[in-house]
């Protein structure tokens, strides 16, 4: 909230002007200042004046000539505004005056007669928004006609303040220049002026019945008769306009003024259209009304309304009704000053998407006590403003809240802050804050009704902590019991370093993708990835489903990259999607994924082929080796988004728990990218939870026999089983194999292949003579022959 | 030298030994290769060589003069031995330096840089400040992104009326059929809840994770963004004991003469609740929200909030970032422009 110093001083005497030292006292007591500034006028050599004389102009009809006495002399001034007479007190510019900066008013002839100046408007000045003509200062500053000639910046507040502060939700008793004053009035140990509001009873002409006690525990109303609605002097619109509120009417400032400075909210009704009796009430299912924002609204029967005999007039807490709306021929008005129950108000502000200023006010709770000084404080300044008369007033009061009491333990205090303190000094504290407290140790202190935050002796001792001063808490720094890094965190980190270590840019994207981003996929109808769990009140279309893969992402920030021609993109990822799960929430594994593409030479000498599928299953290598991974193996597949005869499902312990591969290149275009596209995702939760306890081998210290062994095999026979065939027929020998060559064409037949193997076969106990080797050799070749159809093509 | 000449006379083997060192030295010096000087070698010493045969004749020598005369034959060969030997040694070091000559490469050509990926600034944070935390002996745990509304809100003591549970202010999910709804956590504190509900007290702990809010993306929001949460339940925790745990983590995080101040906030989970500021860059900044644990959550979890007190904090990894390092616009940190990651090492 937004208010200015000149304002709270009425109030509260403080001990400094320094906007620093009070931004730095309110930040102190929790309420954060967002910042503060000086109210500047650019305007010098306007004095105050009187209209004498105000005539025809000779040449012109658009403009009059008045006669302004400005104290030491009467000027001739030409003015186009018409909202005044003669004997009006008006700010006058002289010539020489400045306004807005630079612009300077010199006499000059307008169509032949000399003006000697400008009488000014609000807006000329930069004090106000009212352009309809000049500002007239015996409505604005009465005592004005006593200082003829004087600068007219003695009737401002100079050097006033605007401070803008964040008040907490818990506050509401903050939200008001008096409640801040309060506040600092504690702060500072200076005494915090009683506002003097009661206002004479006397039985009102409406009648008002409570049905539910529970969500209107109190209801005032108070009337005014006899006003005119027109504009607000110049102070109230000023300082409303400074907090942030926009001047409307006398009538509608009023209440407004009053919430600014008290914090309660009121309601306005025209006093002639609104019936004689008051209902407070539920709504009727389906009750229609028409608020005053001219909206018409089906009300539900939760909905708590302001009812007349005839019909709703005002959504409790939340809106007025249109019918009973003050307008300019309103000349009575029945104000309603009442404790709305939050929860009930933030249901039909919610339901209704409809917050306003009040409704926010009473959803956080105000001060059931403070209803008729809301009502008479409006009352108030419509007597002075509008020309008003105090009338009769109604309060009902059913439901009198009873006031909190808790005990508060010396040692609870001890045990929450870590420090010690007298009970004098604490009770001396909460008295500082409005508590009423009596006793020693427990303090029974009792809550004041406008603190609704205040229910247990924790909220208590927050009260002493803030106005002790934090600060003044010495700090104890103090070790835990906790165990570290868990190992899945720990697992975490290697896999995200590995990543980082295998060349690839870890990105963080966000956790929802739009439809067309998963539709972009191609994935089949029955794929589960292909149906997202759907944001609810999404920001953006593209961000209306939880991601199912990571791929989605990965695949437009590699595309965005190569947009931009940065080529040789390689990307990871880890992080939740979200499928639908048995228990109340929905399935949030962690996934790894990753992407590469582009990729020309990458320096002077490379060749520079870019990714294709066996740097995805390569990668996979070195994550499951490094990771420890038992039973890592790959098996071809066929599954969208991928290349249905350049992927493979990745295998861990007997499962399969991700899929590496290239892109479908349909997939690819789709996103920009033309040539091969690699990527996979991986079940990231298996991958560290998976690990293999291993055990020390001592390297074999006798010399290895190496040898190449090339098989002829029918071209569809996959490479995985030749070497399967190999590592179980050599178990327990065979160090190292390497396929080394792949070929097909001449002299190898049509519909057939070449696969060359180099093989480091070694023992651990013994020098391997070729006698040694050959039958090992011989029970490779028969086994390979046996598993896959093919035949030796000889040693090589 | 006819290398087939008898030698059988002991004054011939002589001459021819005396010849063979006048003549070999200076042979052996203008031998200009290694495989040249090979060659002259075996000439010279080899099985072939007059050496050689005057060791085979040494048998055949009168027996008085065997011995001179085998003295004579050992000192012609071991000093032209060394000789050669001597004269290797220089033809070696010659080869070899212009074999390194011949080997030359223009060392200002770009080198094979190791391609090196990084790891995400905001995970970098979160990590290092898991670290700090871990080495003041806590433990770390995360938790669900998609939450109940009953964890995220009412386990934490949000009233009812919060205008947080808004839909304008929080992402709900159209999801299940639970009585409070699923929403994305907009704090990393459910997981407080969680925690305390499945270990017993006591509790020194960090969270970090992913947060999610209804804010359009500009400089400073993001509907995605990353919190550390930590909570320290035990018989006696105090407020100063936040105090200086949080001012240890300052000095830790942003260096030893961190200034930091505590000033009153509201959090419906923390009674009393403080922001910590810190003075950085000439300005006093918010650095975390924290406070007591508030009684109210303990009873939810089933602590004995007589039993037990504790303090909470939380802290937003992305800004933290940002202030580090002169970042000015957070939606840079969710660019997966490589020339950015690239940065991040």
């Amino acid at each position: 909230m937004m208010f200015t110093l000149d304002w709270m001083s009425e109030f509260v005497d403080l001990p400094t002007n320094d906007p620093e030292e009070i931004a730095e006292a309110l930040e102190s007591l929790g309420h954060e200042v967002e910042g503060w500034e000086r109210i500047q006028h650019r305007f010098d050599g306007v004095v105050i004046g009187k209209v004498l004389e105000v005539g025809a102009h000779p040449n012109a009809d658009k403009v009059r000539v008045t006669r302004v006495d400005v104290g030491d002399e009467v000027l001739d001034i030409i003015c186009g505004a018409w909202n005044f007479e003669a004997g009006a007190i008006v700010p006058v510019a002289k010539p020489g005056a400045v306004l807005q900066g630079d612009f300077k008013i010199t006499q000059r002839k307008i169509r032949g007669v000399t003006s000697n100046g400008m009488i000014c408007s609000e807006s000329e000045l930069e004090i106000g928004e009212d352009e309809a003509g000049i500002m007239v200062l015996d409505t604005d500053y009465p005592t004005a006609a006593e200082g003829l000639g004087r600068d007219f910046t003695d009737l401002l507040p100079e050097g006033d303040v605007v401070f803008d502060v964040t008040i907490t939700p818990n506050r509401p008793d903050c939200m008001s220049v008096y409640g801040l004053a309060r506040e600092l009035a504690a702060f500072y140990q200076v005494p915090l002026a009683v506002p003097d509001l009661e206002l004479p009873g006397g039985d009102a002409r409406t009648s008002v019945t409570i049905v539910d006690d529970v969500a209107c525990p109190r209801f005032v109303g108070r009337e005014v008769t006899g006003i005119a609605v027109g504009q607000s002097p110049h102070q109230i619109r000023a300082r409303l306009a400074a907090a942030g509120v926009r001047p409307i009417s006398n009538v509608v400032d009023a209440s407004n003024y009053a919430m600014m400075e008290f914090g309660h909210p009121t309601h306005a009704f025209d006093i002639d259209r609104l019936g004689d009796t008051v209902v407070v009430r539920h709504a009727e299912q389906d009750e229609p009304m028409t608020t005053l924002d001219d909206v018409d609204r089906n009300l539900e029967d939760f909905d708590i309304v302001v009812a007349d005999a005839e019909r709703p007039v005002a959504i409790a807490g939340v809106m007025g009704g249109a019918d009973t709306e003050v307008d300019d021929d309103t000349t009575g008005v029945f104000i309603e000053a009442a404790y709305w129950n939050p929860p009930s108000v933030l249901l039909t502000s919610k339901r209704l998407g409809l917050r306003s200023e009040a409704s926010a006010r009473f959803e956080r709770g105000m001060d059931p006590e403070f209803c008729r000084l809301a009502a008479d404080r409006v009352a108030q300044i419509l007597v002075e403003t509008a020309g008003g008369t105090v009338a009769g007033v109604v309060d009902e009061y059913p439901a009198p809240p009873t006031p909190r009491v808790i005990e508060l333990h010396m040692s609870e205090i001890e045990r929450v802050l870590g420090i010690r303190l007298a009970s004098a000094e604490a009770a001396a504290l909460l008295l500082r804050l409005g508590f009423d407290v009596i006793g020693d140790d427990p303090l029974v202190v009792t809550v004041p009704t406008r603190r609704p935050d205040v229910v247990r002796p924790a909220d208590l001792i927050e009260e002493i902590a803030r106005l002790y001063g934090f600060d003044n808490i010495p700090g104890r720094l103090r070790f835990g019991t906790g165990l570290g890094l868990p190992e899945r965190e720990n697992r975490l980190r290697s896999l995200r370093s590995l990543m980082a270590g295998a060349g690839y840019h870890e990105i963080f994207s966000f956790s929802f993708i739009g439809a067309a981003d998963l539709e972009a996929m191609q994935l089949p109808a029955d794929d589960p990835a292909r149906t997202g769990i759907t944001v609810v009140n999404p920001l953006r279309d593209e961000e209306g489903v939880m991601r199912t893969t990571l791929l989605p992402g990965l695949l437009k920030a590699a595309a965005s990259n190569l947009a931009k021609r940065v080529d040789d993109v390689r990307l990871f990822e880890v992080g939740k999607v979200f499928l639908p799960g048995k228990g109340d929430l929905p399935d949030q594994p962690d996934r790894l994924g990753f992407i590469a593409a582009g990729g020309g030479a990458r320096q002077w000498g490379d060749e520079g082929g870019g990714y294709d599928v066996y740097d995805a299953t390569g990668l996979w290598d070195l994550l499951s080796n490094t990771m420890s991974v038992a039973g890592s193996d790959l098996q071809t597949t066929e599954r969208a988004p991928f290349h249905p005869g350049r992927s493979a499902e990745v295998i861990a312990d007997g499962r399969v728990i991700g899929i590496v591969g290239e892109i479908h290149p349909a997939v690819a275009a789709t996103h920009g990218i033309d040539g091969r596209v690699i990527a996979g995702e991986i079940d990231a939760d298996a991958l560290v939870a998976m690990r293999d306890a291993w055990r020390f081998q001592v390297p074999s210290s006798y010399p290895p026999q190496v040898f190449d062994l090339a098989f002829e095999l029918d071209s569809p026979v996959a490479a995985g089983d030749v070497l399967a065939a190999i590592d179980t027929a050599g178990e327990g020998l065979i160090e190292k194999r390497t396929v080394f060559d792949v070929y097909e064409g001449d002299p190898i037949p049509e519909g057939r292949k070449s696969i060359a193997v180099k093989l480091t076969v070694r023992a651990p106990d013994r020098t391997l003579s070729d006698e040694d080797v050959a039958p090992i050799r011989k029970a490779i070749v028969d086994a390979v022959e046996a598993a896959t159809g093919g035949t030796l093509r000889g040693s090589v | 030298m006819d290398p087939t000449a008898n030698l059988s006379e002991p004054m011939e083997t002589h001459e021819i030994l005396e010849q063979l060192r006048a003549e070999s030295p200076a042979r052996i010096e203008q031998a200009e290769t290694v495989e040249a000087l090979e060659g002259l070698a075996v000439e010279i010493t080899g099985k072939r060589s007059p050496i050689a045969a005057g060791r085979r004749s040494l048998g055949s020598a009168p027996p008085d003069q065997r011995r001179d005369l085998g003295r004579a034959i050992n000192d012609v060969a071991v000093e032209l031995n060394a000789l050669i030997d001597a004269r290797r040694a220089v033809l070696e070091a010659v080869e070899a330096s212009q074999a390194l000559e011949s080997d030359r490469v223009d060392v200002t050509l770009p080198g094979r840089v190791p391609s090196r990926g990084t790891t995400h600034l905001i995970q970098q944070v979160m990590d290092e400040i898991v670290d700090i935390f871990v080495a003041m002996g806590y433990t770390a745990a995360t938790g669900p992104e998609a939450e109940t509304e009953f964890y995220n809100f009412t386990a934490l003591n949000f009233p009812v009326a919060h205008p947080t549970r808004l839909e304008s202010d929080t992402l709900y999910l159209d999801y299940g059929d639970v009585p409070e709804g699923i929403l994305l956590r907009t704090h990393t504190s459910p997981m407080q809840a969680r925690y305390m509900e499945e270990h017993d007290p006591p509790v020194y702990l960090v969270v970090p994770g992913r947060v999610f809010r209804r804010d359009p993306m500009d400089p400073t929001h993001s509907p995605v963004f990353h919190q550390i949460e930590g909570l320290a339940v035990d018989t006696d925790i105090t407020f100063g004991d936040l105090k200086g745990v949080l001012d240890h983590f300052a000095r830790e995080f942003l260096g030893p003469d961190i200034k930091t101040k505590f000033i009153p906030h509201y959090f419906p989970f923390t009674e009393p609740s403080a922001e910590m500021h810190v003075f950085t860059n000439g300005r006093w900044m918010e650095l975390l929200g924290c406070g007591m644990v508030n009684p109210a959550v303990f009873e939810a979890v089933g602590y004995d909030p007589d039993e037990v007190t504790g303090f909470a904090f939380g802290m937003g990894a992305d800004r933290l970032a940002m202030v580090r390092h002169g970042i000015t616009d957070l939606r840079h940190l969710f660019d997966p422009d490589r020339r950015i990651l690239e940065q991040y090492r």
